[in-house]
């Protein structure tokens, strides 16, 4: 079996044995939404307004909850060192973990999203918007949240640390999808900021395996 | 099967951590049969010394050259067993060696026998005692076609009867042609091997 294939089928019976990592950051996020209407005056012109901006956030947080710890487990273990010698570059197994992150942890998030619109009374044209953000720039925040989990890997409770990290990226991704929702409400075009999401993940795919596969070296590096 | 003839040369190897000169000057030649014990008191730097001839340290000073190639290039050669778990707890034994190893399962399945996990191929690893999971970890030896192999305390929490079959495996894999270096604070009866004590440095 190739090492792409040994790859996808650990992270599949690692989702078998451990489905809490998937169903805790869903449980988050409904949550979050189901409080929010909870927390307004019920006025559902107001809730319609701030629905899909309160999704996004909830659902970045979502993610950031479920790839904040994306690496430590198999450093902790002495896994990750064992990647070093597979037959493999450093950088295209972690491209391979970030992309099995995102097929098995992201998009499920994403996938719930339109019964957390319903529950906003968010309108079909915006959940649509609000959709197609979250797939264009759900791949860039996986990869940015990665990069600060191997950055702090090294460093026992490093959660937040790698979130605080790597905040000034989320920002501009944020400030995009926000551009595309307000657009989206108005009815004018979104497709600009959209292919500015777009050029975002395909830059992050590209250049954060890069970065990720150093600091884990730094990382295994200073650790026995 | 019999390996091509292997060298590690190691040329003024020095190392520095927090401060502390652990080694320096440290300058030997590894052939192809050759086992090497690295010895010296906690803190000497044994496992330092083992993960950067593994390729998992930076070498601060010197050079490691691996068949006259430097060592960067030649880590598909090396097997390197630390003194972490170096299995994942949530999975099967059987799983854990298929990612690690890329072996089929016949050959996996016979390493398993002979470090007495037959019958713990579905056991997941949190589920077998301490020296269980060792011995799930050192099932890589026998599976796994490497001609170096660096082992961190490999005897940490075996059995009489394990360290046996162990000191076993290491003598036919040197007389195949490989190369071993090991620490361990227990001295191997069974084993023919040279000594490299560490912890002289003023």
């Amino acid at each position: 079996m190739s090492i792409e294939k040994r790859m996808l089928a650990r992270e599949l019976k690692l989702i078998a044995a451990r489905p809490g990592d998937i169903f805790k950051p869903m449980w988050f996020l409904m949550l979050v939404i189901s409080m929010v209407p909870l927390a307004l005056a019920p006025d559902s012109d107001l809730l319609a307004e701030i629905g899909s901006a309160m999704i996004w956030v909830a659902t970045l947080l979502a993610l950031l909850l479920n790839t904040e710890h994306l690496f430590q487990s198999d450093f902790s273990d002495g896994v990750l060192e064992q990647w070093l010698f597979l037959d493999r570059p450093l950088a295209w197994l972690v491209g391979l973990k970030l992309i099995a992150h995102w097929l098995f942890h992201v998009l499920p998030l994403i996938l719930i999203t339109p019964i957390a619109g319903l529950m906003l009374s968010v309108s079909t044209e915006v959940l649509f918007a609000l959709l197609a953000t979250l797939f264009v720039a759900t791949p860039a925040l996986t990869c940015f949240s990665g990069l600060g989990a191997a950055l702090t890997l090294g460093s026992s409770r490093s959660g937040i640390l790698g979130v605080l990290v790597m905040m000034p990226l989320f920002v501009p991704v944020v400030i995009l999808a926000a551009g595309v929702l307000i657009r989206a409400t108005d009815g004018s075009d979104t497709l600009p900021l959209m292919a500015l999401l777009g050029a975002f993940s395909v830059v992050a795919a590209t250049l954060v395996p890069i970065a990720v596969s150093a600091a884990i070296r730094l990382n295994i590096g200073g650790s026995n | 099967m019999i390996f091509e003839p292997a060298q590690i040369e190691i040329s003024e190897l020095g190392c520095e951590r927090d401060d502390r000169l652990l080694f320096e000057n440290l300058s030997m030649t590894l052939e192809s049969g050759q086992i090497l014990r690295v010895a010296g008191p906690n803190g000497a730097g044994k496992t330092t010394l083992l993960r950067t001839i593994a390729g998992l340290f930076e070498i601060q000073e010197g050079e490691i050259r691996v068949n006259r190639l430097p060592l960067k290039e030649c880590l598909d050669q090396v097997l390197y067993i630390g003194h972490k778990p170096q299995v994942t707890r949530d999975l099967t034994v059987l799983d854990n060696l298929k990612f690690l190893t890329g072996a089929d399962e016949a050959r996996l399945k016979s390493a398993l026998g002979d470090v007495g996990l037959k019958g713990y191929h579905d056991s997941l690893v949190k589920e077998l005692s301490q020296g269980q999971g060792r011995r799930c970890a050192l099932a890589r030896l026998w599976c796994v076609e490497a001609p170096i192999w660096i082992l961190d305390e490999p005897y940490t929490a075996l059995d009489v009867e394990m360290v046996e079959t162990l000191d076993a495996q290491i003598t036919s894999h040197v007389n195949a042609g490989g190369i071993c270096l090991f620490t361990t604070h227990q001295p191997p009866q069974q084993l023919d091997y040279q000594t490299l004590e560490l912890g002289h440095v003023d």
